[in-house]
């Protein structure tokens, strides 16, 4: 039995080490966390006729997920019902069915089990098909992008998302004609503890600076002043951290969006035209987000940089390895050209040979095997900085953290690992909507900063 | 841009030439000693790049990937020279201690082309990687180049680096193959 209260103290802001390396945790999370959670599957724009078919994984499921042939979306396990074969091996395409390579089973677009040879014959016609199709799974689209779910009961991906569904519309909806994914995805191994890169992305301002010296350095502009943590920055002004209700998060550096991109005059020219019709279309609060560059994770291992625009999701292979799939987010009212421009550049600095990607790696690695040991493994790992200094914002839902260095995002995110591990049901989780936030208690906090602010103005 | 027409094979001579160079090529890497590649053996319209290719059905008629697409690497040559610029930082922390990269580099076919000073050449590689106690990988694949001679030697001036895996087994590929 776990004591998930030494898992997970949200009090102290730590987590045990053992989450990061034991087995039985890792049993838990396939179960409780990507057993009831919605999980990233594809985006529409890889499936737009009708067959148009992706695989990819819910964990360490195997999953299709299709266009069938009434334009309705599906996903399925991919196992064949007969002897639990793959019955695709490509990694898109458009097929009127699927044949399992095994004894020939064919499948649907929809899954159904539409024909079985020698079914009259060697199974004197009493084989029934009607229940022997291919599991099927959950699946709903947010603004295009398609997730799936392995839990009836859970809610639907709208209320999964919650407040986090009001962040992404800022550029899922922007002006109005939102984004899409650039595929197919790179694809790569690294053997990390799933979470390790999860938690980087949700709330890892604060090491951007010395990780990323390197890549910072040669890229200078904007963010070359981080390299190293040498320059005087307004550091804890520098932008906002955000957690929401199930552990969905970002932290966002202001006037940063495009930063990373060294080659960015077809991206320049289109968020200065663009910034005003988000203002007019969803307010000021996220026509500044729109400028933000932004680091994100959607619970529990979909995440994606806006504004360098690169988009991963890691499937767990066990508790020390996962695969990371990376794609490019792309505004659809963006010309030809500025999104070849996005698509070369988000991948040269967060792809598989990205020049920022190749310092974390290493890192993901070492938080993970750093933990091998008996002994290292006795201890528990800090997420406390800025906590205290946090709390309900005026303009911005979930709990907004002081500064985009902070870890409040972090202790969102484990928060609700936590309260995921422990719920035996939907139902449970559920029931602890109205206090979720409670274990971050300064409630004042922007009212108090706000007000300093303002004064501070005055006086100026 | 990298669809220069192969013509007739070269002749044994051009072949040892072009041979020794992808050796020499191979030792600079290997030394790291990057800044002298970037130099003297890449030209000044280097195009550099590795497409990411799907697992397709061999029905599938969907076009291979162009340089447009998605790409794991896709430089010019000043984005390769920043790539050489980032290593000599001495802020590459993975790189202190430095890991070894061996390239065997094999099967090389060399093709004439319309130009005279221009040749496509085939080849395969194997490269490997150790770093730290036991960590290593491996990538495996073939690069087609065009290769210009320049003086008394040759410079990179297309290079497409296809990889056989599909998944990357490497916590990343910022390896100059």
């Amino acid at each position: 039995m776990i004591d998930m209260d030494k898992l997970v103290d949200t009090k102290a802001s730590t987590q045990s080490k053992q989450v990061f390396w034991d087995q039985d945790v890792y049993d838990q999370e396939i179960k409780n966390i990507f057993g009831r959670s919605w999980l990233f599957l594809t985006h529409e724009s890889m499936l737009e006729k009708n067959g148009d078919f992706i695989t990819t994984k819910m964990a360490e499921d195997s999953v299709i997920v299709t266009r069938h042939s009434d334009g309705s979306l599906k996903a399925f396990i991919n196992a064949c019902t007969h002897r639990g074969n793959s019955v695709c091996t490509a990694d898109s395409g458009n097929a009127k069915s699927f044949v399992c390579n095994y004894h020939g089973w064919v499948f649907g677009t929809d899954g159904e089990l539409v024909d079985v040879p020698l079914r009259e014959k060697c199974y004197h016609d009493e084989l029934d098909r009607s229940s022997l199709g291919l599991k099927t799974v959950r699946v709903e689209s947010y603004r295009g992008f398609v997730f799936g779910c392995f839990d009836e009961t859970a809610p639907s991906l709208e209320d999964f998302l919650g407040d986090w569904g009001w962040y992404l519309d800022t550029w899922m909806v922007g002006a109005g004609e939102g984004a899409e994914l650039v595929g197919p995805p790179m694809k790569s191994i690294l053997k990390c503890n799933w979470k390790v890169p999860t938690e980087n992305f949700v709330g890892d301002g604060y090491h951007v600076g010395w990780t990323h010296a390197s890549a910072l350095n040669v890229l200078g502009g904007e963010l070359g002043g981080l390299a190293g943590n040498q320059a005087d920055m307004p550091f804890d002004e520098l932008g906002i951290q955000v957690t929401t209700r199930h552990g969905h998060g970002f932290g966002v550096i202001d006037n940063a969006a495009v930063a990373i991109h060294a080659k960015r005059d077809e991206y320049d020219k289109y968020m200065q035209e663009t910034i005003p019709k988000v203002a007019e279309n969803l307010g000021e609060p996220r026509a500044k987000l729109f400028n933000g560059h932004w680091n994100c994770s959607t619970f529990p291992n979909c995440s994606f940089l806006y504004g360098t625009n690169i988009f991963k999701v890691w499937h767990p292979r066990g508790p020390h390895e996962i695969e990371v799939w990376s794609w490019v987010i792309v505004h659809k009212d963006m010309s030809d050209e500025g999104k070849k421009e996005v698509v070369k550049q988000a991948v040269r600095s967060f792809g598989t040979a990205g020049t920022l990607e190749s310092d974390d790696g290493d890192n993901m690695v070492q938080s993970t095997h750093g933990n091998r040991g008996t002994h290292a493994r006795e201890g528990t790992m800090n997420s406390s900085m800025g906590q205290g200094y946090e709390g309900e914002h005026p303009d911005y839902p979930g709990i907004v953290g002081s500064s985009f260095i902070g870890e409040t995002s972090y202790r969102g995110f484990y928060r609700f690992y936590q309260e995921m591990m422990s719920a035996d049901s939907w139902d449970d989780i559920r029931a602890n909507d109205e206090h979720w936030a409670d274990c971050f208690p300064n409630k004042d906090y922007w009212k108090d900063r706000l007000a300093a602010r303002s004064a501070q103005a005055e006086e100026k | 841009m990298h669809n220069t027409e192969a013509k007739a094979r070269v002749s044994a001579q051009l072949h040892y030439e072009l041979s020794q160079h992808y050796y020499q090529e191979a030792t600079l890497l290997q030394d790291a000693e990057f800044a002298t590649w970037i130099d003297t053996f890449v030209a000044k319209d280097l195009h550099y790049w590795m497409p990411v290719t799907e697992r397709r059905y061999a029905k599938d008629k969907r076009p291979a990937p162009t340089p447009y697409d998605m790409a794991i690497y896709n430089d010019d040559y000043d984005e390769m020279k920043d790539r050489v610029a980032r290593l000599l930082t001495g802020a590459v922390w993975m790189e202190d201690p430095r890991s070894t990269v061996r390239y065997l580099i094999t099967n090389i076919e060399a093709f004439h082309t319309d130009n005279d000073d221009e040749f496509v050449v085939h080849s395969n590689f194997a490269v490997y990687r150790h770093r730290g106690q036991l960590e290593h990988s491996e990538h495996i694949g073939c690069r087609q180049d065009l290769i210009r001679k320049v003086g008394n030697g040759f410079q990179l001036a297309r290079r497409k680096v296809s990889l056989d895996a599909r998944v990357t087994e490497d916590k990343n590929l910022y390896i100059f193959f």
